[in-house]
């Protein structure tokens, strides 16, 4: 090996990088970036979680005043990690988590601290001590969070009253039962996947017509900016949905997840996203001069999407003050419209606002692309 | 008859900037219907800025164009005009076929058109058998070919052809050339910008470029009798210092 020539090799590289300030630029942001992004969204604590509780225990009267075991429960319940509603009606609170407002509904019964007393003096009494917890159990995070704290709130309480009370807690899903981490998993890493892909596809083509000379020739025809733009657009539409639906008949085949809605629409929900993904491919592209440039994108795609969308752990697991942010990345309303569709079994009338969302996600960078297009950049 | 409506192409007091760099500047082109127009001149003097203008791929910062008395931008005169970048500009990923039938099917022709189109099309540059051939593993020459063809295709009526035979071996250039003879003699209006002066020599009338400005132009023999050269190169070294009109 000479080592002249090796070194004529390296110097040929600095001086290539040093020629390109955008490349330095990214070289020391990219990283800085990865770690902000990983280190702050990254907290894997799930806070603020929505839950209803309906307490219909009335207490026990004592001669030293009203003793009450759910309101001592409650109190001991951790409220940074459950944001508590209370209301009296039970099926006004089911249907709250079943319109996907609330996680939980977390149900005290009737007579539920006398039963508690006179179970630990008659432990063959039978009588019901039982919390009901009746909950949205497609996010295997918030599942564990609700259940764990609740389960804790009633060790704390029972041995603060130094009591061994018969208190038990009965799980009734709304959605999702039985739903493991590859259920939740499958829905998001479709988003993840078609999103990512037709981005760094339509990046690196449109980057590519303009350095081979094919979208001055474009538009020199009749062809109309919007007309290369739709044209685009169907086509990586179409690519997007046929990626989900070989994604999805792998899922189902080898991992046998949980299908309760149509997937169909989860396939136009897929395809919105895909528009959405190539219209934003279209404008990054006038940021790249080159195709090498254009790969120096993908931390930059990757990693919002991949923190704050809510594919590999729920929104409610990143740091309050970030999650407005998951709302201005796409991907976050067909990852939870996926969801929806998939454990719930949701239809048009109540993923529409997640549809709504990446309808105008579309329609803002597509006439986005269209501008940059006609804006004729020398 | 009006000047733009005499003219197939027109330019009056055409001006366009890359920030204090003037590409063009206050260019005044006419050339006639039929005419082949040769704009010569060195790297950075306008030329393809010229074109560029002219094709609505950029924009003046002033001026007027007209192409076939029509001003210009207007989408309705892109169906009249044919494009060949210096670039190949073709899909490396589609074959040479499916490349000529892709600019067909945008200039709106019939698939029976786009069929007998390309069959007479890749008989002219001879590259039939490569007709299924992918682009990407043509030559440089070849590739030159097909963009020339994908640029015909339509039967524009004006032709806007930046170094269109740079990489053409010298054979097939010389039928380059005649072809567009051949097209002249159909009334095609043809600007074409060249380095080879002897393709210059075979123009209507040349112009010379120099910093954005047309600083000679007329035919190729007047030129050469007027700057008293044997060769437009020496021409155009004679006229970088004084401005004349033929």
């Amino acid at each position: 090996m000479n080592f002249k020539r090796t070194f004529a090799v390296t110097k040929r590289v600095f001086r290539d990088i040093k020629n390109d300030k955008r490349t330095i630029a990214l070289m020391f942001i990219a990283p800085i970036f990865a770690m902000f992004v990983f280190g702050v969204a990254f907290s894997g604590d799930v806070t603020n979680v929505n839950v209803i509780i309906v307490n219909h225990d009335q207490g026990l009267q004592t001669p030293n005043g009203t003793i009450s075991l759910s309101n001592n429960i409650i109190s001991n319940l951790n409220t940074s990690v459950l944001n508590i509603q209370y209301m009296d009606d039970e099926n006004a609170a089911v249907n709250q988590v079943e319109d996907g407002k609330d996680y939980a509904v977390i149900i005290f019964p009737e007579n539920f601290t006398k039963n508690a007393y006179l179970g630990l003096t008659n432990p063959s009494s039978g009588l019901n001590t039982q919390i009901t917890i009746r909950d949205d159990e497609s996010i295997p995070n918030i599942k564990t969070a609700i259940q764990g704290n609740v389960a804790s709130a009633i060790t704390t309480t029972i041995q603060n009253q130094g009591i061994k009370s018969p208190v038990s807690i009965n799980f009734d899903a709304i959605y999702g039962q039985n739903a493991q981490f590859i259920d939740f998993f499958v829905p998001g890493i479709m988003a993840f996947v078609v999103f990512l892909l037709t981005t760094l596809l339509t990046l690196l083509a449109f980057v590519g017509e303009r350095t081979s000379g094919t979208l001055g020739r474009l538009l020199s025809t009749p062809l109309q900016e919007s007309e290369i733009v739709s044209g685009y657009a169907i086509a990586f539409g179409i690519i997007g949905t046929m990626q989900a639906a070989f994604l999805l008949i792998v899922a189902i085949l080898v991992f046998k997840i949980m299908v309760v809605g149509n997937v169909l629409l989860a396939f136009l929900v897929i395809a919105l996203l895909a528009i959405v993904s190539q219209a934003l491919g279209i404008l990054l592209s006038s940021l790249a001069k080159r195709e090498g440039q254009a790969v120096q994108f993908i931390p930059f795609i990757i990693l919002p999407v991949f923190l704050l969308s809510g594919i590999f752990w729920p929104i409610q697991a990143i740091p309050t003050w970030l999650r407005p942010f998951s709302y201005l990345v796409p991907p976050t309303y067909a990852v939870d419209a996926n969801r929806a569709v998939f454990l719930k079994g949701w239809g048009l009338d109540k993923i529409w606002p997640d549809i709504l969302a990446l309808i105008i996600f579309a329609v803002i960078f597509l006439l986005l692309a269209i501008l940059y297009l006609k804006r004729r950049s020398d | 008859m009006t000047l733009e409506n005499e003219y197939a192409i027109l330019t009056s007091q055409l001006v366009k900037n890359y920030g204090d760099f003037k590409a063009v500047n206050n260019l005044n082109l006419k050339v006639k219907t039929g005419e082949i127009y040769g704009l010569l001149g060195p790297n950075g003097a306008g030329k393809t800025t010229t074109i560029k203008l002219l094709c609505n791929l950029t924009k003046p910062i002033s001026g007027n164009m007209y192409l076939l008395g029509k001003k210009v931008p207007d989408r309705s005169v892109a169906s009249d005009i044919g494009y060949m970048p210096q670039e190949t500009a073709l899909y490396d990923g589609l074959s040479v076929y499916q490349n000529m039938s892709f600019f067909g099917e945008i200039y709106g022709l019939s698939k029976e058109k786009i069929k007998d189109r390309v069959n007479e099309l890749l008989k002219f540059i001879n590259l039939e058998k490569w007709r299924n051939e992918l682009v990407g593993n043509l030559s440089g020459g070849m590739k030159h070919r097909v963009s020339l063809v994908c640029t015909l295709i339509h039967e524009p009526r004006i032709l806007f052809l930046d170094e269109p035979t740079v990489g053409v071996d010298p054979e097939l250039r010389v039928s380059f050339w005649n072809y567009f003879h051949q097209l002249k003699l159909m009334d095609i209006t043809i600007l074409i910008t060249t380095h080879y002066m002897d393709e210059a020599q075979r123009c209507d009338r040349v112009g010379f470029m120099k910093n954005g400005e047309l600083i000679a132009e007329g035919q190729p023999n007047a030129i050469l009798r007027e700057s008293k050269t044997d060769s437009l190169e020496d021409a155009f070294l004679k006229f970088s210092s004084v401005e004349l009109v033929l």
